[in-house]
């Protein structure tokens, strides 16, 4: 059994990151050359961690599922990433950036960890400046910052619409230049499928070889699992089609603490599904609240002609338009949070006041069009009605868009401790696959913040605490039998998978997933609705390991295979995330229980009881996982309940 | 160095640094074929010839251009060569991407501009040295003086062998007199000649000549005439056959120099929003005037004359 | 919607590959191009064959993963989009769809309808970046960067190396992702100190790895999803010319 030990530093807040990395151990040079590192996953922190390792002196060996690092979905980020610079002078600093993120994040992240991240965000923003990042700049060639996500100070530093593709190139060229130099060797198409511990360490990885179907071992004196989230166990979100949660689920089976799993940030401005072929979301940024109001039709034969096509929402009246968030919140409006958004279109719809296929609602500029004219609307919103077009061909200037939420970030991940250190010893998690620093809610332009401060700022050097015990340990060959016995295990879950012959694709079972998912242990969580996704998950699993039909073969590129490994790991992941719901009887961020909200349909945290990290621990095949618990103390900061009104 | 290991760049650049050497000549040559327009019975057009004929900045030049037209064409074909290798497999479907006018094409109008050249030097050229001789009605000038240099040393020669005693007196008379007998019509020509067969030039006197008049007189090693290119471009250009395979080489040349000209502009990364559209109509106006000026040149003389 | 598809079927690299035909059913013109794609394969999955490989991730158009030769054209007949981005109603009931791989020599069949774009990796790692390692930094406000530089930067930057410029032209050159980020290091004075020394690396790397040589037909700026300029190719032409000419590296 694990204990939680987050080993965090002790002395004030703003001092502990500095008397950390004056106390920490070092390698000196001539070992580092020694030392094997395995980093799994090429995103902004995957690849800015071995870079960094890299350009130290270890011997990095980097694994992307993708035929390029460049892939990484760290790439569709489009706002822009938060920094304490108070550039615009408008009053931010770093203790500002920890406040409100820990306020973001609903008091259920761990102080000293994100004050630590508001410590380096300056330095990242140095950092991706002097890759050649091509920051947004004021004709005074000066950094451009813009406010975000209802902040009160402008902190984000964009590129375009293109932040996160512009950080992750930033992070590709840096790791390019130490594949360049020998440090890292980058291989490509290969997807970690176990970790493998020896002695109770993780010493290596068991990778398959996607072009080939090859499984192979590799020897690590440390892993660093950096493998993004698991949105996709939804099967419909925002995230990219091969990112998945597989590669973190291994290391929760093999005895790594998965945290806090319910927690899924579910983005208001989505283009909503149009048909049981989709196979993902759009996010349309959320900027076209400012000026689009959003409305459901009043009687609900308008909304059912809407839907059967005999009106257009043009003909609806005004006066019979709902603009339910204005009716609702009349002070923020449509401008209410991203969860409280989200959870109201959804009410509505499910009062069968939808638009669309049922599951949307219209956002409308016609106000604004009249108010401010169509050429202000296009020069502020041009390029995303646009976008909006191309995918619906519908002309947002005439005729409302439709949205709907969809699920965009995991807040959830490895537990880690002030290291990055999962409860493996030499395990590390970094970015999106660890629990994190964003509590129960992820503020806007922070994810990038976070993955790229794992990678560049901390794990660079909190991972060398861990190596500077490591230098006396020879590298093990990986024909011992810790090795043999995680390749068979993996090569006979894969020989299961082929021999099940079934008569249902993987996509089947995975859109039944997402369905049970986004019903039960979606938006909206209520006890009941848990209790019967449990039960409904497990039994979808049996009819999986039943029924599937993988068709093709083993030994060459097989995309059926790839999607039903991962599905096996997302169905199993699914449980425990509806087991964390259910347990967790509160509403904080973006874990939503409809018994604890106030009485204006406000999340109702329980601090009493929940104010701590829910670590879940695997207890083997069949058993029930063990939760262990991370205490959060909030000795700086005073704890209060959100308020948006 | 060798060519093939070239870098990409340098390889397009060098086509493009020759091509822009070569565009500074087709204007220069365009205005030396206008000469023909004035009606001055081809004087000012055969002194021109005359004077690229004969002038040595001029002769150097030509060497540097055929070299150019070479070092072009091989670089073209190297290019075309390595492109191809490039895509091993082709597409079934051909490209319907867009592209800039006339540059997919350029290794083909290039072809037929090169085989276009080769016709043209056969007929313009390559007659300067004899190597290639047309029909017995063509015709030669000559400068008097060279062909009577020409007379007085065969006349030397004959009387050397006679001091030498070599040959005979007799024999040497013999010769003489059928040196004579041979030079009877050319002489009484210079001496009676009318104006359309003695022309003036820069004050020397000139004759035309046929090309079997000209070997039976200078003989074989006679190099001292030139071909009277005025008479042979009216009598080419009055072939509509002919003048229809110009007229279309010079509209493939058009194609091909608009798109050489921006790509010029390209490859030496002379590339300016403010000028871009400035290098697009120059290469347009220049595409279509340059072998607007050398289409006047035939359809002149199959219309004009 | 019914069409007919044309999918190109390659076993591996070295397998000899044809053309098979499909036709797909009852499609819906909202769908996107690779949804349609997925109703195929659920369909040979359905009759127990190997479903087409293609390969996608994002389908939101930012992570240059997916690349189809539609009809003629890389990433079908849209401009400014890639093939996730692509929806059926630009194609009519009753259509054929020929789908093909890219073809490039440095780009080798994997299977089906994916190639090996690693050459592209290859080429940045001969100096498509700043040679900064992580800390040492000096604050980001301390070089100013004209507006108009770190825009035309952006807009060079914004490249997602999906290959698409490589498909497109006839030679099948990479010039145009090669200067897209020859021109984006070039245009911030970050990157001028080894600009010399990088666009040498990088244009000999290219030329190493089979690509062939551009031609200025402009395909690639008409293909490319992110409406690359080809003034890039111009200045990296110009950069090239500048670093034989004067540098001493």
């Amino acid at each position: 059994m694990v204990t939680l030990n987050s080993k965090i530093p002790q002395g004030p807040l703003s001092e502990k990151w500095t008397k950390y990395k004056a106390d920490q151990k070092l390698v000196n040079p001539a070992n580092k050359r020694k030392l094997d590192v395995i980093v799994v996953g090429t995103g902004l922190a995957g690849a800015s961690a071995a870079a960094s390792l890299g350009a130290l002196g270890f011997n990095v060996k980097i694994f992307c599922i993708s035929d390029s690092p460049r892939r990484a979905h760290s790439i569709a980020a489009q706002g822009g990433i938060n920094a304490a610079k108070n550039y615009p002078n408008d009053g931010d600093s770093v203790g500002r950036l920890f406040y409100d993120t820990i306020k973001g994040g609903d008091y259920r992240a761990r102080e000293a960890n994100v004050y630590r991240l508001a410590e380096v965000s300056n330095n990242i923003i140095d950092q991706c400046v002097a890759q050649g990042v091509p920051f947004a700049r004021d004709y005074a060639g000066m950094l451009d910052n813009r406010s975000f996500g209802g902040a009160q100070v402008s902190r984000t530093f964009y590129a375009k619409g293109q932040t996160g593709q512009q950080l992750l190139l930033g992070a590709y060229s840096a790791l390019s230049k130490e594949i360049k130099a020998g440090t890292v060797k980058m291989y490509e198409r290969k997807e970690m499928m176990d970790v493998v511990l020896v002695d109770g360490k993780a010493r290596g990885i068991i990778t398959r070889d996607l072009q080939t179907g090859k499984l192979e071992r590799w020897f690590g004196h440390a892993v660093v699992v950096a493998t993004g989230g698991y949105g996709n166990v939804y099967f419909l979100s925002t995230n990219a089609m091969n990112s998945n949660g597989s590669a973190a689920w291994q290391c929760y089976k093999k005895g790594a603490c998965f945290a806090n799993p319910c927690y899924v940030q579910i983005h208001p401005t989505c283009i909503p599904v149009h048909g049981d072929y989709q196979s993902k979301l759009t996010l349309m940024s959320e900027s076209l609240r400012n000026d689009g109001r959003i409305w459901v039709p009043k009687k609900i034969e308008d909304s059912e002609a809407i839907r059967a096509g005999k009106l257009k929402p043009t003909d609806i009246a005004e006066e019979d338009r709902d603009y339910y968030l204005e009716r609702r919140y009349p002070a923020f409006g449509n401008l209410v949070p991203r969860d409280i958004a989200s959870r109201a279109a959804k009410e509505r719809c499910d009062a069968g006041y939808g638009v669309g296929t049922g599951q949307a609602v219209y956002l409308d500029f016609s106000s604004a069009i009249k108010r401010l004219g169509k050429d202000k609307v296009e020069a502020r919103y041009g390029n995303l009605f646009q976008m909006y077009e191309k995918i619906t061909a519908q002309n947002p200037y005439e005729t409302p868009m439709m949205i709907y939420p969809a699920v965009h970030y995991t807040m959830g991940g490895l537990w880690v401790d002030y290291e990055l250190q999962t409860t493996i010893e030499g395990l590390f998690a970094a970015g999106e696959a660890n629990f994190s620093d964003h509590g129960a809610n992820r503020l806007g332009a922070s994810a990038l913040m976070q993955g790229l401060a794992d990678g560049y700022f901390v794990l660079p050097y909190t991972i060398q605490n861990y190596l500077s015990k490591e230098i006396y340990s020879q590298p093990i060959p990986t024909t011992v039998p810790e090795f043999d016995a995680a390749e068979k295990a993996v090569a006979e879950k894969i020989e299961k998978l082929m021999a099940i012959k079934g008569n249902k694709s993987v996509d089947t079972f995975q859109k039944e997933l997402g369905h049970i998912m986004w019903n039960k242990v979606g938006m909206g969580r209520t006890e009941a609705g848990l209790k019967e996704a449990i039960p409904m998950l497990k039994a979808l699993q049996e009819d999986f390991w039943a029924n599937v039909r993988i068709t093709g073969d083993t030994n060459s590129m097989n995309p059926e295979l790839e999607k039903a490994l991962r599905f096996s790991d997302h169905i199993e992941l699914a449980q425990l995330m509806a087991k964390d719901a259910l347990h967790r009887e509160e509403s904080c961020g973006g874990h939503f229980r409809e018994e604890h909200q106030t009485e204006e349909g406000e999340a109702k945290r329980n601090d009493e009881q929940f104010m701590y990290v829910g670590a879940w621990e695997y207890q083997g095949e069949g058993n029930e996982p063990q939760l262990h618990k991370e205490e959060l103390n909030y000795e700086f900061i005073k704890v209060q309940q959100r308020n948006y009104k | 160095m060798s060519l093939v290991k070239l870098a990409s760049i340098t390889k397009k650049i060098t086509i493009a640094a020759v091509g822009a050497f070569l565009l500074l000549f087709l204007p220069m040559h365009m205005g030396l074929n206008l000469c023909i327009l004035r009606e001055d019975g081809g004087e000012w057009y055969r002194n021109v010839c005359h004077f690229m004929g004969t002038n040595w900045i001029v002769k150097i030049f030509e060497v540097i251009l055929i070299l150019s037209v070479l070092v072009h064409v091989v670089v073209a074909i190297l290019l075309t060569i390595e492109n191809r290798k490039a895509r091993p497999v082709r597409y079934a479907v051909p490209s319907k991407t867009k592209t800039h006018a006339g540059s997919k094409f350029m290794i083909y109008t290039g072809g037929v501009v090169f085989a276009f050249l080769i016709i043209h030097f056969i007929n313009f050229y390559f007659v300067k040295f004899g190597i290639v001789v047309e029909d017995d009605s063509d015709t030669y000038t000559v400068e008097v003086e060279d062909l009577q240099m020409h007379l007085n040393e065969k006349v030397a020669l004959i009387q050397e062998e006679m001091m030498s005693g070599k040959i005979s007196q007799e024999a040497a008379q013999e010769q003489m007199m059928a040196l004579q007998l041979e030079y009877m019509p050319f002489l009484q020509v210079l001496q009676t000649g009318q104006p359309s067969e003695k022309i003036s030039k820069d004050g020397e006197e000139l004759i035309n000549l046929t090309k079997e008049e000209l070997v039976q007189f200078a003989g074989e090693d006679f190099k001292e005439y030139e071909p009277d290119f005025y008479t042979m471009c009216n009598k080419l250009f009055a072939q509509p056959m002919y003048s229809i395979i110009y007229l279309l080489a010079l509209v493939i040349l058009g194609i091909h120099l608009f798109h050489a000209i921006n790509s010029i502009f390209q490859t030496f990364g002379l590339n300016h929003k403010k000028y871009n559209k400035a290098i697009e109509y120059l290469a347009g106006a220049y595409a279509v005037i340059v072998p607007l000026g050398f289409a006047i040149v035939p359809l002149f003389v199959m219309f004009c004359k | 919607m019914n069409l007919t598809l044309k999918i190109w079927r390659q076993e591996n690299a070295r397998a000899k590959g044809r053309f098979e035909t499909y036709k797909v059913e009852n499609i819906s013109p909202d769908c996107s191009f690779l949804e349609m794609l997925d109703i195929l394969n659920e369909q040979l999955v359905d009759k127990l064959s190997h479903p087409v490989c293609f390969d996608n991730d994002c389908r939101e158009g930012i992570c240059g993963m997916c690349g189809l030769y539609i009809n003629g054209r890389p990433h079908g007949p849209d401009d400014g989009v890639t093939t996730c981005q692509l929806h059926m109603r630009r194609f009519k009931d009753g259509d054929t769809i020929v789908i093909e791989p890219w073809r490039a020599r440095p780009f080798p069949i994997i299977r089906d309808l994916v190639v090996d774009r690693t050459a592209f990796d290859k080429i940045i790692q001969e100096g498509g970046y700043v040679s900064v390692t992580t800390g040492g930094v000096p604050d980001g406000n301390a070089i100013p960067i004209p507006k108009k530089n770190a825009d035309e930067a952006m807009d060079a930057a914004a490249c997602i190396g999906c290959g698409a410029c490589v498909a497109a032209c006839k030679n099948a050159s990479a010039m145009l992702f090669v200067s897209a980020k020859v021109s984006q290091l070039a245009l911030l004075p970050q990157g001028k100190p080894e600009a010399a020394r990088r666009v040498q690396a990088m244009v000999a790397k290219m030329d190493e790895l089979g690509f062939g040589n551009c031609t200025n037909t402009y395909a690639c700026e008409a293909e490319c999803p992110k409406q690359i300029k080809r003034s890039n190719i111009a200045r990296m032409n110009r950069e090239f010319m500048c670093a034989k000419v004067c540098s001493e590296e």
